[in-house]
């Protein structure tokens, strides 16, 4: 296990891979775990890293720590810590909004953006997500896939006041507002059948700046890079693959893709 | 679950199949050579061994062959990976002691699973 001390506290990540560095945000159910087949697919031209937010598996605990911009900041000492100058960044839910936050604060450090199942608003996001506790919450979206039960083991280590902050942080939070003024390459997936967040509108991304676009999975819920790995993973390698600061509109999904070893 | 030794001298793939194991549940051990793969069996005592066939200072066979003279370590099953269409290794591995071999190019879930039915198999 791979720690680092911030802010006086442990943070948990782990890494793998060698060449440009890629940082995998995760969201508010599970912790780094199930971005372990992404972390895979990507090693070989990226050093991973995959790091536990404040509250999650098994970075510290501290209530204090788990509103959106403090998770932020564990994620500018994260970069200043490892001496990261410049960053793809891949977040997923709250790891997507926390990712958000960072690149509209950090333009020049973020060189492209994923966002996975984040929502555009409050009123995007299921009820549900703030009734119930973690392990309700991952019975009820992780698949039944091997990576998925991977994910699982992990969810009884997070502190839920880590979920119900965020969350209930969003009803402040303009992230409409905080995605138009992106001036980064940025890409945001959605899964069709995602319970957890609505999908939203296509026409919602028409009015976003001009180096953004938006896939929906169509086979996926709330965890596409598991309930459809393959797909997800060669999208991400497509995304990555682009040249510095060009916009990802010409992105579509293709054939399936395996990282193997040879 | 198991302590494995990784004996592997390209360092992308030791690292990804070091880290798909020890997420996996195991215990990973790796060596960047035939020679360390060696010392490493010896120190360890793994339960399982995984060698690629192709490796500087000492091949894959030579180190199965030193194991499998080594009394301390000669019961520990060795699998070969090699290169898919190389049977002239594939044959020359079981020769050299290995039980089984695993087939490149592989993915990372093939491995995870054709480990957990091989250690199965001998009972660990």
């Amino acid at each position: 296990m791979s720690v680092v001390i911030l802010q006086d506290e442990i943070v948990h990540y782990e890494v793998l891979g060698r060449g440009r560095p890629l940082i995998l945000l995760h969201g508010w159910v599970g912790s780094w775990r199930y971005w372990i087949p992404t972390m895979q697919a990507v090693s070989i031209t990226f050093r991973a890293y995959s790091i536990d937010l404040w509250g999650f598996g098994d970075t510290a605990k501290e209530p204090s720590r788990y509103s959106i911009n403090q998770q932020t900041s564990l994620l500018v000492d994260f970069l200043d810590k490892m001496g990261i100058a410049k960053v793809a960044l891949v977040g997923h839910g709250l790891g997507a909004l926390v990712a958000l936050n960072f690149t509209v604060q950090h333009p020049e450090v973020v060189d492209r953006l994923m966002v996975i199942s984040s929502p555009l608003g409050s009123e995007m996001v299921n009820a549900r997500m703030r009734t119930a506790n973690p392990t309700e919450l991952a019975d009820w979206l992780l698949g039944r896939v091997p990576a998925a039960e991977s994910a699982r083991m992990e969810v009884p280590k997070t502190d839920l006041q880590s979920i119900t902050i965020s969350l209930n942080e969003l009803q402040e939070l303009d992230i409409l507002k905080l995605s138009m003024q992106l001036n980064t390459a940025c890409l945001f997936v959605y899964g069709q059948n995602d319970p957890a967040i609505t999908v939203p509108q296509y026409e919602v991304f028409t009015s976003l700046p001009e180096r953004t676009h938006q896939i929906v999975l169509e086979q996926s819920g709330h965890f596409p890079m598991l309930d459809e790995s393959s797909k997800f993973n060669r999208l991400l390698a497509d995304f990555l693959s682009l040249p510095s600061g060009e916009s990802p509109r010409q992105l579509q999904l293709k054939e399936e893709w395996k990282r193997r070893v040879r | 679950m198991a302590k494995i030794l990784i004996a592997e001298d390209e360092r992308d793939i030791r690292d990804l199949i070091t880290f798909t194991l020890r997420f996996a549940g195991h215990d990973v051990v790796a060596a960047a050579n035939g020679e360390e793969a060696v010392e490493k069996a010896l120190k360890e005592k793994p339960d399982l061994v995984l060698m690629d066939v192709r490796m500087p200072r000492m091949t894959g066979y030579e180190a199965c062959k030193k194991m499998k003279s080594e009394e301390s370590i000669k019961h520990i099953p060795i699998i070969f990976l090699s290169a898919k269409g190389q049977d002239s290794e594939v044959t020359a591995g079981l020769d050299a002691g290995a039980v089984e071999y695993i087939l490149k190019p592989f993915s990372p879930d093939q491995l995870t699973e054709r480990v957990r039915t091989i250690l199965k198999q001998y009972g660990k």
